[in-house]
This record gives structure tokens, sequence and C-alpha cells, in this order.
């Protein structure tokens, strides 16, 4: 999905932190945006900034903005866009091993611009763009949840990414075209590795589909003002084959993955809250993107929007209009916040219905920001058919109770769940 | 309060002038030893702290030599397995020019990504929005108390200087380190990213990386990613290096300050003494009614504990007023001969204090504890005669003097055998208690001989005052011991440092072969500057130089820590320029210019223990190699050691231009000082550089030698104040002693006049014999400071002189402190009528 | 009570031994006043101290009280004078640093008796001496006679069964040393104390219940 979201009014960051920044896709870009005003603000900690402000402030200024549709290069645009200030690669997948363990993962790669332009200061460390990496991985069936973390700069081999031969990296963690021996050059299949504390990824996934535009065209606005929108395309059918480790031996594992792509220098309107996000692929090769954008006041925003992608590759874009979101069951987090944890979906112009269940109740990501980011099943019917698949959900914005109770600063003491919770260690 | 104390305390006011000057002596001793204890461990603190902060919660580093790591080591590093964490570091100084004025600062450039493991320099929170303001930008983070020394705030540009290059940098907001260590510890430092720490320290590379590392399998795999010019070390072992080479330097200060103290106590003991002996009647009264010896030894016990504590309490204040003081001499001595020290401010333990002052309590106690147990055995005898005293002393006396001797010959001894600094110490006071033992028995045999003397200038009074000296050896002992020690601690240290200053001289006489000498101007406490590379080339471009020798001084790691490295041009001039202590000169030279031997300075060999024939391992950049060490030479340039290679030789190994000193020989005619100005105009664009001729290099050299023993002298001269208040006090007792004595002869037709002949002549006639006993002692603790204390200090060899004004100073000093000390005692006993003498107490 | 049987006294010092007397018997009963005269260095003194434990004698008993005080050791000796023994001196020997009311109260004190009957007592005798006003002056303001006048009730102010009284009038003029002396055998009788005056006073004769004279290490009666 898509979306710079910018949600409530508490201080996230930091004590001094004047905004709160909702992680996942959209996070580092404003999560540091706000470290930088927020640095230079030794005057009284200030609880709200409103994007308005943001928006205002010289922070897009400089940077180049998604203010009108575009032709879409590939493989150019599956590399880096610097002169915006935020971009992710966001791969996420449910794999199978052949004994029956059942995995779900996310890769997600940041980009995000300190400043623009190029680094004025001489040195081969100096770049404005810095890195986030967020790689977790759910073990179905033993019901464990992995997270972890990496910063780095973009810069002396440390962190980066290029469209050919593709790559994109922080310090190990990496996604790039595959080598082939006989042709002497990168194929488009990509080799995904990441391995932290014994937790161990290498996948190789190749799309079954062409990239599909999200919103119109590929642009995707994220509020009524123009330019605040970001460029916004899906891989929504890549067949991934690979090892899973965890704290063990590698196991074979196979399955389907999902990227998705969006850069832009944009801010979610003050009006929203966060947002549920939806990446379904369903056992007859057709694949659903829905976001729903909740205001403060419950209410879903007329800018959510869908898209369903055939078995073909044709897409059929989706309103707010045309699509149906019931929560049907309800997740305490022991860090705080209750999300839901259930969803009817309905998708009334296609005839589709689907029951949304997570694998495991507990896949919030507790890391620099806290989300929630897991593997789901789904079952259901397309017209009289039944239908059942797997995909990933994304839910930002519910993990507010705790921060309005600790104030500024509460994530960094998460209470042990007495599962294996692994945060960043380098 | 019983009837006792009240007497007691009565006592002590009655007598306050005494009780003052007592109270006074255990003070300054206090405040001198709290003083140089809070100098030196604040200084020490501050090193520590920012050594602790810089190096953070590392267990190992990877370092390599003079050119630092490549900057790909660092990613290298990363993907080792057994790295749990991985921090790139780039320091420097720089001259930091804010609105407050110019200052050294320390840049310490660091991956703010890379940190949490290791540093902290605010919240948690906050230190993660360091990399938003620090990456790619020209940004630094600075402590609130440093910018306001800056007189910055945020936002405000900084501009700050390297090597001459200037640049500027924007404060991106202030650090508010959570406690009080991690301030201290980040004071006077510019946090800055490690690109921005390159750009503005004009250079390429990494310092070093900071590392976690899990296992020693860890260790080997970090160094095999490495490569050859680096190394891994654990962290810790270059502070705690650092921290050896002042470790003889504290010392030194710490024993110094040790011996205001003895002064202090000598001085309890003498005010002690003098009160039991004043109060014989009254304590033989006291026991004829029933006071036990248990209640007398308390009562004179607890007069001392008053002293000692009421002391003790001014000498906490007037040592930390004291301590300020020393502590920026301390710090500049520490600059001028180690390194940076970033502290402003005392650190004030309450563990420092409460050991000043129990060390001035329990100093006290142990003084008083003698002239207690000697009222305690008070008969209880309404009268003793003071002659019955004399007569026990004077008994005593020999055994005093065979105590004084053994004490002393087991000093030599300890001195001789001893190879530490701190036991060097323990045998010198051995020797100088002991002699401070010797002088009663040496006083009374002076006597006998100034007696005659004193008679035929002085006629009777004369006499009276020789003969009155032995006779009250119970008075006057101590306060000329006390007169005696510290002359002679003056005459010794003054030799130790006019020796010392003597070698100088002479070594860079020898030395300073070249004509012009040229380094960059060093900032005030920066530790290193190297030469502009294109100033480099402009002076050796001018047609009046003959020759160029250039030097590169470096650290550079050894399997045994890390040692400094100067690479020399060397050539046949420079080869008379050398003194050798160890080794074969005839055959050292040519495989010195091809590179293929060490020398070393004899404080390396001294502090190393290696010899010629040794082999030394430096981490060269085609990793190490090991050099034989083929002489050993004189060389006061450094306490810690050197070790000399051939410039060429240097090259071979380290791919590094850099220069840090250049030598220019010039055409013969050429005009020094003109030569001089040319280059001076030459350079003016490039870098600020000191270009001196080799006659004003050696003027600076000694003003540097004179700065830094500016604290000993303080010291000194704060150990032979404690020493006056003891002869003045010990004087006026006396005197005062003498009250019927003196009124007797008053009555008897003697002039106020002549009371002050005969007082000044016997106060006189004590400084006289102290200055007499002091000149041969002073000698010797002046052998013994350089052959012993200095040598195994800091290694350096120094050939005695004593010169003969400094001889007849120590004399006159004995006799002026006494007779100036005489003086009050002469006035009051001139002035005080007859009559009121004779009615005595 | 005193009893001295078969005392001896020797100094051993640069001149070899010195016998100040030798093998000399003394008896004084409760309540006596005894005068002891003698030439200077007859060893007066040293008897007095040998009677209050100051000194040891080089053989022979010293019984005060019916305790043998040759038998004691040093602290038992000391706690022995502190509550038998009150002493006045030629010198008066008052504590310069104590107040006259202290001076009386430091013997109280020392022995332990600082009661408030005590100090009462101590008090009284002061005022029957005429120096009540003068309790709180320090001994350096008071004459001579004045100071041996709160000497002797120092002396007494502890209630001692003995007191020792060496030279008490010699530093003082006639009248003075007379009212002293008189003073002491007005409290000394009254109080029932034996009192033993080592003088040269010829005064002190007349007030004795018997006279001693100390000579060439003997003791006889005039």
């Amino acid at each position: 999905m898509s979306t710079i979201a910018r949600t409530g009014s508490k201080a996230r960051v930091g004590p001094r932190a004047r905004g709160r920044f909702a992680a996942p896709h959209l996070g580092l870009g404003l999560g540091l945006l706000a470290a930088v005003s927020a640095c230079q603000d030794t005057g009284p900690a200030r609880a709200t900034l409103s994007v308005t402000e943001i928006l205002a402030d010289a922070d897009t200024v400089g940077f180049a903005r998604a203010d009108r549709p575009r032709v879409f290069e590939f493989p150019a645009d599956h590399g880096p866009h610097p002169e915006f200030r935020h971009e992710w690669w966001y791969y996420t997948g449910n794999l199978r091993a052949r004994d029956g363990r059942a995995f779900g993962f996310q890769l997600t790669f940041f980009r995000n611009a300190l400043r623009p332009g190029a680094s004025s200061v001489e040195s081969d460390w100096a770049t404005n763009q810095a890195f986030m990496a967020h790689f977790a991985l759910t073990d179905v069936v033993a019901g464990r949840f992995f997270a972890f973390e990496r910063f780095d700069r973009g810069a002396v081999g440390l962190a980066g990414a290029r469209a050919e031969p593709f790559q994109v990296h922080v310090s190990d963690w990496v996604v790039e075209s595959v080598w082939d021996h006989e042709a002497g050059r990168p194929v488009p299949p990509v080799r995904l590795r990441a391995a932290q504390d014994g937790v161990v990824l290498d996948l190789v996934l190749e799309s079954a589909k062409p990239p599909v535009l999200q919103g119109d065209e590929g642009l995707s606005q994220k509020g009524p003002e123009p330019g605040n929108a970001s460029y916004y395309y899906s891989l929504t059918r890549l067949a991934a084959r690979g090892a899973v480790a965890v704290q063990d031996e590698p196991v074979e594992v196979e399955g389907w993955a999902w990227l998705d792509r969006e850069w832009g220098t944009s801010a979610l309107g003050p009006e929203l809250e966060g947002w549920d996000w939806f990446s379904i692929q369903l056992d007859d090769l057709t694949e659903l993107m829905v976001y729903r954008l909740r205001r403060h006041d419950g209410e879903t925003d007329p800018l959510s929007r869908g898209s369903f992608v055939h078995a073909d590759g044709t897409t059929v874009g989706l309103g707010a209009d045309d699509l149906v979101l019931v929560a049907t069951g309800r997740w305490r987090s022991p860090r705080g916040g209750t999300y839901p944890s259930a969803w009817l979906l309905q998708v009334p112009r296609l005839d589709l219905e689907l029951r949304v269940q997570p694998v495991l109740a507990d896949q919030e990501v507790d890391l620099s920001f806290r989300y929630w980011e897991g593997a789901v099943t789904v079952t259901g019917r397309r017209g009289a058919e039944p239908v059942a698949g797997h995909g990933y959900v994304e839910l930002t914005g519910y993990a507010e109770a705790d921060l309005a109770a600790g104030g500024s600063d509460s994530s960094s003491s998460s209470p042990s769940t007495g599962r294996p919770r692994n945060r960043t260690a380098r | 309060m019983t009837l006792l104390r009240r007497a007691s305390v009565r006592h002590l006011w009655v007598h306050r002038w005494q009780t003052g000057l007592a109270i006074l002596g255990v003070g300054l001793g206090v405040a001198v030893v709290l003083a140089v204890d809070l100098a030196v461990s604040s200084a020490r603190v501050g090193f520590t702290l920012s050594a602790e902060t810089v190096a953070g919660r590392s267990t190992h580093r990877a370092e390599a030599g003079p050119a630092g790591l490549d900057d790909g080591a660092y990613r290298r590093l990363r993907s080792v397995a057994g790295v749990t964490a991985a921090a790139p570091v780039v320091e420097g100084e720089v001259v930091a020019r804010g609105p407050g004025g110019p200052a050294v600062l320390r840049v310490l450039g660091v991956d703010p990504f890379a940190e949490a493991p290791f540093r902290r320099y605010s919240g948690d929170r906050d230190d993660r929005r360091h990399a938003s303001v620090l990456i790619g930008d020209r940004t630094t983070l600075l402590t609130s108390s440093t910018a306001a020394v800056l007189a910055l705030d945020g936002g405000d540009w900084l501009g700050v200087e390297v090597a001459g290059r200037r640049d500027s940098v924007r404060v991106a907001g202030l650090l508010d380190p959570a406690d009080e260590a991690s301030r201290l510890g980040l004071e006077n430092l510019l946090v800055m990213d490690v690109g921005t720490a390159q750009a503005v320290l004009g250079r390429r590379g990494l310092d070093r990386v900071d590392l976690i590392l899990e296992s020693d399998a860890a260790v080997a795999d970090a160094a095999a990613a490495l490569g050859p010019g680096g190394t891994i070390v654990v962290a810790g072992a270059a502070a705690g290096a650092l921290q050896d080479m002042t470790r003889a330097f504290d010392l030194n200060l710490r024993a110094l300050s040790m011996l205001a103290l003895i002064f202090g106590v000598f001085l309890i003991y003498n005010s002690v003494t003098f009160s039991v002996v004043q109060r014989r009647r009254l304590l033989g009264t006291l026991r004829a009614l029933g006071a036990s010896r248990r209640q007398v030894f308390g009562l004179v016990l607890g007069e001392a504990a008053i002293l000692g504590l009421v002391g003790a309490a001014l000498g906490l204040i007037l040592g930390l007023a004291l301590g300020s003081g020393l502590l920026r001499l301390v710090t500049r001595t520490i600059e001028d001969l180690y390194f940076v020290v970033t502290v402003r401010e005392l650190v004030i333990s309450p563990a420092t204090l409460a050991a000043a002052a129990a060390l001035g309590i329990v100093g006290t106690l142990a003084a008083a504890a003698p002239p207690a147990f000697e009222a305690a055995m008070t008969e209880p005898r309404a009268a003793l005669l003071r002659s019955e005293l004399e007569a026990g002393l004077r008994r005593r006396l020999p055994l005093l003097s065979l105590a004084g001797l053994t004490l002393a010959a087991v000093g030599m001894l300890v001195l001789v055998v001893a190879t530490g600094v701190e036991t060097s110490f323990v045998g010198l006071f051995g020797v100088i208690l002991g002699a401070a033992l010797l002088t009663p028995q040496v006083t009374v045999l002076l006597m006998r001989l100034l007696r005659p003397a004193a008679g035929a200038v002085l006629g009777v009074l004369g006499r009276m005052a020789a003969s009155g000296v032995a006779a009250s050896m119970s008075r006057t002992g101590p306060a000329i011991a006390t007169l005696t020690v510290a002359v002679a601690v003056t005459i010794g240290i003054g030799i130790m440092i006019g020796s010392f200053r003597r070698s100088l001289v002479d070594w860079l006489d020898i030395t300073l072969s070249a004509d012009v000498y040229i380094s960059a101007v060093r900032p005030a406490g920066a530790l290193t500057s190297t030469l502009d590379l294109r100033a480099v080339a402009v002076l050796g471009d001018d047609p009046a130089v003959a020759e160029v020798r250039r030097y590169r001084e470096v650290t550079v790691p050894t399997p045994a820590g890390p040692v400094d490295l100067m690479g020399i041009s060397i050539d046949s001039r420079l080869r008379d320029h050398f003194t050798f202590l160890d080794g074969d000169v005839a055959e050292l030279w040519e495989p010195f210019v091809e590179g293929s031997v060490l020398l070393v300075s004899e404080p390396f060999a001294h502090h190393r223990r290696t010899q010629v024939g040794d082999t030394l391992t430096l981490q060269t950049e085609r990793g190490p190699e090991s050099l034989p060490i083929a002489g050993v030479f004189r060389d006061y340039g450094s306490d810690r050691g050197l070790v000399m290679i051939s410039y060429s030789g240097y090259r071979e190994r380290w791919d590094d231009p850099t220069v840090t000193t250049m030598a220019l020989i010039l055409e013969p005619g050429a005009d020094r000082d003109e030569v001089i100005n040319r280059l001076q105009a030459a350079t003016a664009g490039i870098q600020p550089l000191n270009i001196r001729s080799n006659h004003r290099l050696a003027e600076v050299s000694l003003s540097v030698f004179d700065q830094t023993f500016a604290i000993t002298q303080v010291l000194r001269f704060l150990a032979l104040i404690v020493a006056f208040v003891g002869v003045l006090s010990a004087l006026m007792a006396l005197q005062f002693e003498r009250v019927r004595e003196l009124g007797v002869l008053r009555a008897n037709g003697l002039t106020p006049g002549q009371v002050w002949t005969m007082v000044a002549s016997q106060t006189g006639i004590m400084g006289l014999a102290a200055g007499m006993m002091a000149l041969p002692l002073g000698l010797g603790l002046g052998v013994l400071m350089i052959e012993f204390v200095n040598r195994r200090s800091f290694g350096w060899s120094i050939d005695m002189s004593a010169p003969p004004d400094l001889i007849l100073q120590a004399m006159a000093l004995a006799l002026t402190a006494a007779l100036l000390a005489g003086l009050y005692p002469a006035w009051r006993m001139a002035r005080t009528s007859p009559a009121e003498a004779l009615r005595g107490e | 009570m005193i009893e001295l049987a078969g005392l001896t006294k020797a100094y051993v010092d640069a001149g070899g031994e010195r016998v100040v007397f030798r093998d000399l018997d003394l008896w004084a009963a409760d309540g006596e006043i005894v005068v002891l005269l003698g030439p200077s260095g007859s060893g007066k003194t040293t008897l007095l101290n040998l009677v209050s434990g100051i000194d040891l004698p080089t053989a022979g008993a010293v019984r005060v009280g019916g305790v043998a005080l040759t038998a004691l050791n040093e602290r038992e000796r000391t706690l022995f004078r502190r509550d038998q023994i009150g002493f006045v001196f030629q010198f008066f020997n008052l504590i310069p640093t104590l107040t006259v009311e202290e001076n009386l109260l430091l013997p109280l004190e020392l022995s332990g008796r600082d009661t408030a009957a005590a100090r009462r007592r101590a008090l009284s005798l002061l005022a029957e001496v005429g120096l009540v006003d003068r309790a709180g002056e320090y001994p350096d303001r008071l004459s001579g006679g004045e100071q041996q006048r709160v000497a002797v009730v120092r002396a007494l102010s502890h209630d001692p069964a003995v007191v020792l009284a060496d030279e008490p009038t010699g530093n003082l003029d006639r009248d003075t040393g007379r009212s002293i002396l008189a003073l002491l055998e007005r409290l000394a009788r009254g109080a029932g104390k034996t009192l033993l005056i080592v003088t040269h006073s010829e005064e002190a004769v007349s007030m004795a219940d018997r006279v001693l004279v100390l000579r060439d290490g003997k003791l006889s009666t005039p």
C-alpha cells in the first residue's frame, strides 16, 4: 500500500518529537523527518504538528512530487527514485514446507531522503539517503513470531538500491537479480536473503504477472492536495521458492509472495487515524488489494482504494464505495492497544465475499515503530465458487491506547510475552 | 563535658596562638594533600570519562597504523559472524571558533545508526534521531555546557580549523546527557557523522572500528577480515596505557603533597609535646588528685583530636580552594607532556574528602600519641623539674639516633633494591625520616661547636642562646628537624630540577643540529598536528635551503601496546647529534639508514625493559614486522619513550606521506632570520606554522620544561610554608616557656634590645644548625631523587649538578625562616614587663 | 588511720644509691593531727608521697585505713587516692583553666561522687571559708591565701579519710598561713579526718596532737 500516514497526535519518536508517525509502508520517511525538526526544537515539547505544517514546511521543498500520472518504465522503475523523499520495496508472502510447516514473511526496505539533493559533505560516507529494513518471520505451526530491524546509510556499501542489475540492500539483507551464468547477465528472478539470530530467509522470487499500477494509473492520492500522492505499483503474484530456517536446520519452502513498490513526497491527511491494508492471493490465481484509510471518527475515508487482479493479469480498480470491511474479531496487544483480528471483506461489484483470519494473533512488529503486520488465511466465495487463499494484512494506528496512557515514550519497554520476540540487535 | 575536658578546651583557648598554628599546620598539610589528590584525580576522571565515552561499551577495537583503516573495513567487520556490533570512529582535534572564543575540541565522528550498542548521548530515543540530523550534513552535536563556553545555540554555525584548514559546521542540537558521568565524558566533544568528521579533519578512512565480539574465534575472524594492516585490540587497553603514562607523574605529585602533611604532623607533635611539658605540674596535680593514667592520656589525645578535627576541616576548605588552582597546573602539565584532558572543574568525591580528612586526623593522633603517653606516665608528683625532662631526653638521644640511622639505612636499602616508583618513594621517605631523627644528636654536637663562636660574637648572650638550644632539646629538636627536612627537600628538589634542566640544555645543544625547525601551530592542548603537504613543498623549495629533513611521528600498535614511532630523515651530519647509551655506534648507522633496525630512546628502553639486540614487532601496513633494536639514545623529548626508524624505512612500511616536523639545513652564509621570515610569508596562506631557529626552539623547549615543573615548585613552596609554620610554632612555644627565665634576666637588667638579641640569636642559631644539616641531606636527597626516583618514574638519566648559589639560597632560606619565626616571640618577650613574666602562669 | 612500718626509701641515680630514710615507723590514729617537721631535703615530701600511694617505698609497708598500699598496683592506688586522700600543696596547684567551683568539683568527678549532695557540701565548705562569691572566678584572680583556702576545701570536698598537707603555709605570709592552718584544723577536726602536715611553721605545732621530726632519715619527737 502506500500513503504516508500520520495519525493522531501523540509524540512517538521521542520525548521531544512533535508528531507521531505510524510506521510500516510509510513510517521511516516521516519518522525521521519528525526527528529532524524535533532535534532542533529546544523549546518545550509540542504534542502535535499538523500535516499542513509539515507540508508547508521546507520538508517537501526541493523534492520531486507525485503530482501527475507518469509512464512507468521497467526495469528502471524497480530501482530507486532519490529525487522523492521516500520510497519502499515491500516484500511479503506465505510459504509452506513439505512437512506441513507454514511461514509468513515480511522483508521491507525503506529509503528516506534526509534532505533533498546530494550531500555537500566531501566524504565517501556523506549521503542524504538513509535506509531502514524490517525483517519478520511467522512460524505458524510453532506459533512463533520474529521481527528485526536495521538502519544504514546509502553509502560506502552499507545500504543502497539500484535498478540494473537490480539490487536493494541494507547491510547483508538483500534483494537482487539472480545472475544468469549462461546469459552472462542478471535476469528478472530476484533472490531475497535476510538472516538474523538464526532466523534465515533465502528465496528466489519470479513474477507470474506484469506489474499492477495502483490508484489512478499508478498515481495514488494520499490527500486532496495535488502532489500529496505517491507512485504505486505492485507485483501481486511472485512465485517463491527457497529455504527458511528458524534457529534450526533450514527447510525447503515454496509459496507466493507480493511486492509493493511506492515512492513519493507525501503525508497522510490530519483527519486520518491509520489504515488497514490487505494483500490477498486466492487459489484461483486472482489477487485482491485493499486499503482502508480510517478517519478519527471511525469512518472510512473516501480516498480508500482497492484493486482486483484477474488470473490473466487484467485489473479492476476499486473505490471506497466498492468495499465493505467488517471486523469480526479483536485482539488486545500485550504492548497496548486493541487491533481488529478477523474480518469479513466484501466486494459486491465482483460478488466477492471473504473471511480473513490471522494465522497467529500476535504478529505485532515492535521495533522503532509499532504496527501489526502478519500472515492471514482467507476463505470465502467468488460468485458461487468457494475460494481460499493466503494474504498479508497491515494495521496501523491501533497501538495508540498505550501511547495516550504512557505519554511520549512507551515502546522501549514492551512486556515479555513469553514467546520469542526478537528485536534488532545490530 | 567533663571538667577535665573543659579544662583542656580552655587550655587550648588560653594558648590560642599555639593552638591556631597547630591547626593551621594540619590544615595546610591536609589541604595540600587534598588539593593534589583532587587535581590529579579530577584530571584522571576527566580523561577516563572521555576515554570511556569515546570507547563506549566496546569489547575490542580494530585499528591500524597512521593511515587508519580503510572505509570498507567497517563493512567487512560487520559481515563477520561473531561480531555482535561494530561502529566506525573518526577522531581528531579541531580549534573551534565560536562567539565565546576559540577552544580546542575533540571531534568524535560516528555512524549514528551504529552507535546504540556503544555510546549514549542523550536518551535512547533522542539518540535515534541523531541519524537524521548528522548523516550527510555539515552538522555537529555538543553538550549544552560546551555550547555555553563557545556561546553557541542550536542552529548556529561554528568555525572549525584543522591544520590550517578552515571549515564550519552547524550546531544541529544540544546534547542533554542523562547523567553526570556522561555529561563529563561528552564535555569538549563535537559529535559528528563520520563523513562530516572526515571532511572537517580533511582525511579519509577510519581511526578505528569499535567492536563487541562474542568469542576469541570472533577476534580471529575479525582480524582476518581486517587484513594485514590492521589489528584487533582489547578495548580499554589503550585508555589504560594512557593512564599508565601519567602514573609516575601523579605519584610524584602525591609524594610531594605527603611531605607537606608530614610537616604538618611534625607540627602537631611539636605542639602537643609542648603543651604536655608546659603542663607537667598540672598533670602531676591531676594525677595526685586521682586522675588515672588513662584519663590523662585521653585528655592529651582528646586535645590533639580537637586540633586534628578542626585542622582537617580547615584543610578541606583550603584544599578545595587550592585544588582548583592546582587543577589548572596539573592539566596544563599533563597536556604539555601527555594528552588532552577535558576537565574544567574539580570532581569531588566524598571518599576523597574523607580520605584526606582521615589522613589529617590519624596523622595528628599518631603524632600526639607519644607525648600523650609521656603525659600519662607523669608521676603524680606536684612538680618535676624541666631539667629532668631534658636529661631524660638526652639519655634517649643515642636511642633516637640509632633509630634514625636504622630507618635511613633501611630506606636506602629499599631505594636501591626497589624497582617500582611507589617503593622508591617509601625508601626516600625512610631516608628523610631517619635523617630527621638524627638531627637532635647532630644539633647537640653542632651547639658545642657553635657555642664558642656565638660567645665570641655575642658574648654571654650568645653562649646562653647556643646552650639554650641544646638544653631545650625537647622543644628545639622537632623544630630544627622540621626546618632541616624542609630545607633539605627544597635543596634536593632544586638540585633535581636544576640538574634535569642542565641535562636538557646540553641535550638540546647536541640534538638541535639543523638550522630551522618547522611544525604546525599546535592549538593549546591538542596532541598532534601535521604539516600541510603544500607547505612542505613550499618550504623545501626555498633557495637558501641546502637540505631538508622530514620527521613523522605516529603511534603504532605492537603486541605489547602502542608505541610512539618516529620516522626520521638521516644524514651524516645528524649522526653526531645522538648520544648513545647502548649499542655499537660504529655499526648501527648503516642498517638504520637502510631501515632494517630501530633505535629506541632511554625511557623506552627503561619502561619496556628492552636493550640492544631485542626485537620489536611493529604493526605495519604490510602486517606485523619484527625489527631489531640497534641502539639506545639519550632523549628528553618524551617520558613514554620513542622508537626511531629511518624516514625511508617508515615510508616503505606505511603509505603515509604526512610530515609532523621538518628541519632545514641552510646554505652556508644564509641569513637565518631572513630565511625564516621568507618561509613564514610563503606559507602564510597555507597553514599557520611555527618556524623557528634551533636557538629559539631550545628556548621554547626550556620554557615548556619550566612550565612543567611549575606545579612541583608550587608544592615545594607549600611544603616549605607548612614547615615554616612548624618552626614558628616551636619557637613561640620555646620562648613563651622561657617567660620566667627571661623575666628574671629582665629583672636583673637585661634590656628589651638585649632580649631581642638573645631570642633572635637563638632562633638564628637554630636556623644555622638546620641549614648546616640540610645541606648534606639536601645534596643526598638530590642524588637519590635523580638516581632512583626520577629514573624509575620517567626513565631519564640526568647528570647531577649542584649550583653553589642553590646551596647559599638554602642556607639563607633556613636562616631567614628561623629568624622570621623568631620575630613575633622576640617582640612579645621584649614587650613583656619583667613583673608580669615573673608572676608566671 | 595511717600505719607505716619498716619504711625504707632509696633513690638510685648517677651518684649511686641515696637513702632518704631507712626502717621508719609511724602510726597516726583516725582524727589525729600529726605535724611533721624537718629540714629541707630530709624526705618529708617523699614520706607524704608514700602515704598517698603516689610513690612506693623501697622496703616496708604502708597501710592507710587498713589498706596496704604496697600491695596495690598503680591503678588501684590511683583509685584509692581518689577516694581516701585529700591534698594541700605548697603552691596551691589549682587547675588554672577551671573556675574555683570547678576545681572543687574535680575530685568529686574523678572519684565518681559528683552528686548534688556532694556539690552542696563543697559549696557549703566554700561558704565556710568565705569564698562562695568567688566560685565562678579563675584561680589567678585570687590571692595566695584565697587560693590556698580553695585548695583546702578541694582537699576535703570529696570527704577523704586522710588529708595530706605539704608546706601549706610555705608560700603565704605569716598571718595568712596561720589562718590556713586554723582552717585546716577546724575542718579536719570537725570532720574527724586524719591530718598529716609537713611544715616549717611553728604555728602548726601548737595545733598538733603529735609532733614528729624527720632528720637524717630518722623520726623522732622534738
